[in-house]
């Protein structure tokens, strides 16, 4: 008589002691974000294990449109918990409105954060020294892709300066062939690639980070004799004649996702259509199911050339931020585990990810894609090495950023070399 | 006399242009929907008019680009939800104007012209200017003077709320149209029937709406087709962070530019399988259609 | 006596505000939560079932409801209260729903980025000076004449036209009404095809390019990447002419013709500099809605007493003079309307420009543009502005519906 009653009183014990432990269990957090198709399905596969664990159901939907809709959610009182933007000026934004939730409120270790993803890339996210953004995905930017066995049987070595860049594309002009792939046509957003080429040439020259950093904050004007520079550089690479397929024409009409297919298309002479791509390491996402394959080793990239060589190496990258809502106990849980390291195993598993977790604890040789983790350990060393720099046109105020910059470059593009001090002052006029 | 005396040049250029002006509308869907039945490598190896000309199409069509879409995770579950979504917000606005329209049309009060105008001028106001002040009033409700009018509902993110809204948007226009296809019924009848002492409710349910069954069809039609399109009001309202929310439009454009680059046979496919359903409405209720078309818009 | 009107009065009165404003609400509000509810409760496939019901049903009962509590109130007020019974929820919704939203758009168009301070007439000044706001305006208007024009034009080409078919009427404007049922996304997914660009030495797959680059010049096989009999003939030749990319083209520079024109000229610098994008983006347009004008116009004809058309063409006048003295004449209040119709839809064309270029290029338009200050620039007073000038334009047509209703009634 005595046993069953004190079995069902263990048994109660045990069950209210898991119902106290796992009193999240069945809680809904829900997040969106601008990723859909297979970053999508990457980012949910992200939270499985998470699930099993906690019993937290974390959804995650994507939208093309995520940037109005956000917007208005935010206007309106009515969020999601989770936000995932891909730029950290928005996440700074939403905070300056006061719509974000600080990551100390959500019990996170600040300075184990710090030290995981950097000061660098935490830095980005903060306001008035109050920590708002999450740092997860990024991706590198200061790459150029290309073809070993095209380079080897035309007897091309790969360069490492700009000079023997520049060498090595009039060789193959003279050659009869195009040395560069180039397209920056993109809806809405045409003319990012070429802000992207000036950054790099910005990291590479003047003072380095220092002036790039200057630039960014418009400690100096647009129209600096070190930003000229820049573009003086970049209209050699875009308007020399025969160094990009197609020419001007094709830099402004070309789909930024179809940039690369000349490289992958062969003549009648069995010439590739251009021989190198300075595009960020998400743009195998964009590739012909064909070639994703052979990325990292029919494909592969080199590290953008350095161009003045007193100045140490720095990559250029982008990446996703995050920003909370609220600070339910649930958010909290989620929030945490986004910043682990573990948070980005079951996405690198995936063949076709084409993300790169942003914390520099991350196991890299769990990237199944052998490209991601050539990529995705320059990205780590580069941050611990604080010479990783966030997308200038990300962080500079929208207007410019997203408005003058991207479109003088496109103007810049059409009009010729001639047009450089015109589109650095139109920018530096539309500055805020 | 008018048909058969015409001069024998007309009927053959009427017809040179009729031919070309429907060739030029038809031509632009015919790669579009050919291309949608070829794979993704073979509609980037070689253009759709040197396909048919080589004859390689034929061997290469399939239908794996609509299955790839059609047979995705719950698309079965937006196609739900956008019915939910569509066929309450057809006819709540429907309903609403109807009545609206029987009392512009028909009845006297104070005030009837300036508040026509006001539906007239109503039919411009841009939606995407109303989306913020309808979430906010969805989410906590309106107050005035701190009088709280409508108290904090909370129903973003339920059906009730995209029906509300596709309401609001689609009055005007409903309003607008009903009630010209109302002035067009022969006035007498409707004043005979007030004469023989019939109540404003009974002219209206046993008479009027009747005779505007094409103008309530042509209307059904138009907002059917525009709800089923739409999608940035079914995202803002049903919340585009609950996947279980999605509807046809948003779900398919996400599958088929999900894919990236050049995804060109998901692209055509996915389009397609997202017209089906208004292309079957629209076919078959074309004919109340452009009658109900007619009846607003053509007065002698 | 009179103690008793006050009191029909008050009565009167009371059951107006009930009838009008407390059922009105208590249904919409009874409908919301009901439904929120059922939300939280009930499985997935049962809330579709309900949704279905409850939403294509409640509507009567607010009707109903409101009839009965009218008929408690005294019979000589009646007629009014029914009245205003019949058009009071549609105003009710359209004033909240549409003009509330409005008018706060026009106060926050006088504030600053986030609408926390006044400034006046700034965003204003911006509006008419900043150099994109001026291009978007100028689309604006072009959209504006052309789509009309074209609208109207080919309208009444189809309508008049297979109205003097013996068959195959309803065939052709069939084709031609179909594209009514496609959203602007399918149909700019169409055209997109069309005007695609690939660079250069890859297959052109829009067919524009697909011809131009197939064009023999100078003796030079230029061919579309085709393979014959396993040689592969490309248009990698100088000669033969490179794919253009349609939609990225702000003018004519890059066709062959204009550039023999005299840049100098009048009428030849406006010919270099039409835009072609925004001309190719207009096609979609005009594709979308010149059907449902060919419809109407064609039942306005069909509408034409016989004897008014044999009269004209006993007098032996030719089919162009009777189009145009007889037929539009008679359908000119028809023309109108789809025109008022077309001119509003074209202020509020958005989703063709957001799904193909999102403005980029010299392609934007007023509505496109007034999102993109709000969700890219976030610029929430600029945003608010340009709403205001789409309304503004409009306001001319608001004026002349209004006198048009005037006359209407009058005669």
């Amino acid at each position: 008589m005595k046993k069953p009653l004190l079995v069902s009183f263990l048994l109660l014990t045990l069950i209210l002691g898991a119902c106290g432990g796992g009193s999240l269990e069945g809680e809904e957090v829900t997040i969106t974000g601008a990723l859909i198709g297979t970053d999508q399905d990457g980012f949910r596969a992200a939270f499985e294990p998470f699930t099993e664990e906690t019993g937290i159901i974390v959804s995650y939907q994507g939208s093309d449109n995520f940037e109005q809709e956000i917007q208005i959610q935010m206007e309106s009182g009515d969020t999601p918990d989770f936000a995932l933007w891909p730029q950290p000026g928005a996440v700074v934004d939403a905070a300056n409105r006061g719509y974000l939730t600080p990551l100390a409120d959500l019990d996170i270790d600040l300075d184990q954060y710090q030290n995981d993803f950097s000061s660098y890339l935490v830095g980005l996210g903060t306001v008035d020294g109050v920590i708002y953004g999450g740092a997860n995905a990024a991706n590198l930017k200061s790459i150029v892709w290309y073809q070993p066995a095209e380079f080897e049987a035309r007897g091309y070595s790969v360069p490492s300066t700009w000079d023997e860049m520049i060498a090595l594309a009039d060789q193959i002009v003279a050659d009869g062939m195009n040395p560069f792939c180039f397209g920056m046509y993109s809806n809405g957003a045409s003319g990012w690639l070429a802000t992207d080429w000036m950054e790099d040439i910005m990291l590479r020259t003047g003072n380095g980070v220092e002036s790039y950093d200057q630039w960014v904050n418009h400690e100096i004007p647009f129209n600096d004799p070190i930003v000229k520079n820049a573009a003086t550089l970049l209209s050699q690479i875009m308007h020399t004649d025969g160094y990009v397929v197609g020419g001007t024409d094709a830099i402004v009409s070309t789909y930024f996702g179809n940039a690369q297919d000349p490289m992958f298309s062969k003549d009648a002479n069995g010439n590739p259509g251009c021989f190198m791509h300075r595009q960020a390491s998400f743009i195998t996402g964009f590739w012909p199911e064909g070639e994703k394959e052979g990325a990292g080793t029919i494909t592969t990239v080199f590290p953008f050339p350095s161009i003045d060589s007193s100045l140490p190496a720095a990559a250029l990258g982008g990446g996703d931020m995050w920003g909370a809502f609220n600070d339910r106990d649930a958010t909290k849980a989620v929030a945490e585990y986004m910043l682990s390291a573990e948070f980005y195993n079951n996405v690198a598993i995936r063949p076709d990810n084409a993300r790169l977790s942003a914390h520099t604890g991350f196991d890299t040789s769990l990237y199944a894609a052998p490209i991601n983790k050539i990529l995705g350990d320059t990205i780590a060393a580069a941050l611990s090495a604080n010479s990783f720099r966030f997308d200038a046109s990300d962080l500079m105020p929208p207007e410019v950023g997203a408005g003058s910059f991207w479109k003088e470059m496109m103007n810049l593009a059409v009009e010729g070399p001639g047009y450089i001090d015109t589109a650095l002052d139109t920018v530096e006029k539309s500055w805020p | 006399m008018s048909r058969n005396t015409q001069k024998w040049y007309d009927k053959p250029i009427t017809k040179l242009i009729l031919v070309s002006i429907a060739f030029t509308w038809i031509f632009p869907v015919f790669g579009f929907v050919l291309s949608s039945f070829r794979p993704g490598e073979a509609i980037k190896r070689e253009s759709w008019w040197d396909a048919i000309y080589t004859g390689k199409l034929w061997t290469e069509l399939t239908l794996a680009n609509y299955s790839e879409i059609f047979f995705a995770d719950n698309l079965d579950r937006s196609f739900y939800n956008s019915f939910a979504v569509t066929i309450p917000s057809t006819i709540i606005p429907i309903t609403i104007a109807a009545f609206a329209a029987y009392a512009f049309a028909f009845m006297e009060f104070r005030g009837k012209e300036p508040l026509f105008l006001l539906v007239v001028a109503s039919m411009i106001i841009p939606l995407q200017m109303s989306l913020i002040p309808l979430v906010q009033l969805f989410k906590s409700g309106v107050e005035i003077f701190g009088l709280p009018i409508i108290p904090a509902l909370d129903i973003n993110g339920t059906f009730v709320a995209t029906w509300f809204a596709h309401s609001g948007f689609g009055l005007p226009l409903a309003t607008f149209l009903l009630r010209d296809f109302m002035m067009s019924l022969p006035k007498s009848v409707i004043e005979s029937a007030k004469i023989d002492g019939a109540s404003n409710m009974t002219t209206f349910f046993k008479l009027v709406l009747p005779l505007s069954v094409a103008g309530i069809a042509a209307f059904a039609t138009f907002q059917f087709l525009w709800v089923y399109n739409d999608f940035l009001v079914a995202n803002v309202f049903l919340g585009v962070y609950k996947p279980e929310n999605l509807v046809v439009t948003s779900h398919v454009s996400q599958l088929a530019v999900g894919a990236y680059g050049e995804a060109w046979h998901l692209r055509t496919s996915g389009a397609i399988i997202s017209m089906i359903v208004p292309l079957t409405v629209f076919f078959s209720l074309q004919r109340f259609f452009i009658r109900g078309l007619i009846g607003g818009a053509v007065k002698g | 006596m009179k103690q008793q009107t006050q009191q029909e009065k008050l009565k009167s009165i009371g059951i107006s505000m009930l009838a009008l404003g407390f059922f009105p609400l208590i249904w919409f509000l009874f409908q919301a939560i009901l439904f929120r509810e059922l939300t939280e409760i009930i499985s997935r496939n049962l809330l579709v079932v309900f949704a279905l019901i409850i939403g294509s049903t409640f509507v009567f009962l607010l009707f109903l409801g409101m009839d009965k509590i009218i008929k408690l109130s005294p019979k000589e007020n009646r007629e009014s209260l029914e009245a205003r019974m019949f058009a009071g929820p549609s105003l009710f919704m359209i004033a909240l729903f549409l003009f509330y939203p409005a008018i706060r758009t026009f106060y926050i168009s006088f504030k600053d980025r986030y609408s926390n301070d006044f400034i006046g007439f700034e965003n204003y000044r911006w509006a008419f000076s900043d150099p994109e706001m001026l291009v978007t305006i100028r689309n604006q208007i072009i959209w504006l004449v052309f789509v009309v024009f074209f609208v109207l034009l080919i309208g009444l080409v189809v309508g008049w036209l297979s109205d003097r078919l013996n068959k195959g009427e309803a065939f052709f404007k069939s084709i031609v009404f179909m594209p009514m049922a496609i959203s602007a996304v399918g149909a700019s997914a169409i055209f997109k095809f069309i005007y695609e660009y690939r660079p250069p030495p890859l297959t052109q797959i829009g067919i524009i390019n697909g011809i131009r680059v197939s064009v023999d010049r100078l003796g030079t096989q230029c061919m579309n990447n085709r393979i014959i009999d396993g040689v592969f003939n490309g248009f990698d030749n100088p000669n033969c002419l490179k794919p253009i990319g349609w939609l990225q083209q702000r003018d004519m520079s890059n066709l062959p013709f204009a550039q023999n024109l005299n840049p100098n000229g009048f009428v030849s610098s406006i010919l270099v500099n039409l835009p072609i994008n925004t001309m190719l983006l207009m096609v979609i347009m005009i594709w979308m809605f010149t059907g449902f004008a060919a419809v109407v116009f064609s039942a306005g004809i069909k509408a034409i007493p016989a004897e008014i058309m044999e009269a004209g063409q006993i007098d032996g006048a030719s089919e162009l003079r009777v189009f145009r003295s007889i037929v539009i004449p008679y359908i000119k209040s028809t023309i109108i309307v789809v025109g008022t119709y077309m001119v509003v839809t074209v202020l509020k064309a958005f989703d063709i420009i957001y799904v193909s270029t999102r403005g980029d290029l010299e392609t934007n338009l007023l509505a496109v543009k007034m999102l993109d200050e709000f969700s890219k620039y976030r610029n929430f007073g600029r945003s608010a502005t340009v709403a205001v000038l789409i309304f503004v334009c409009v306001l001319p047509i608001i004026v002349g519906t209004a006198i048009r209703e005037r006359e209407n009634t009058q005669s």
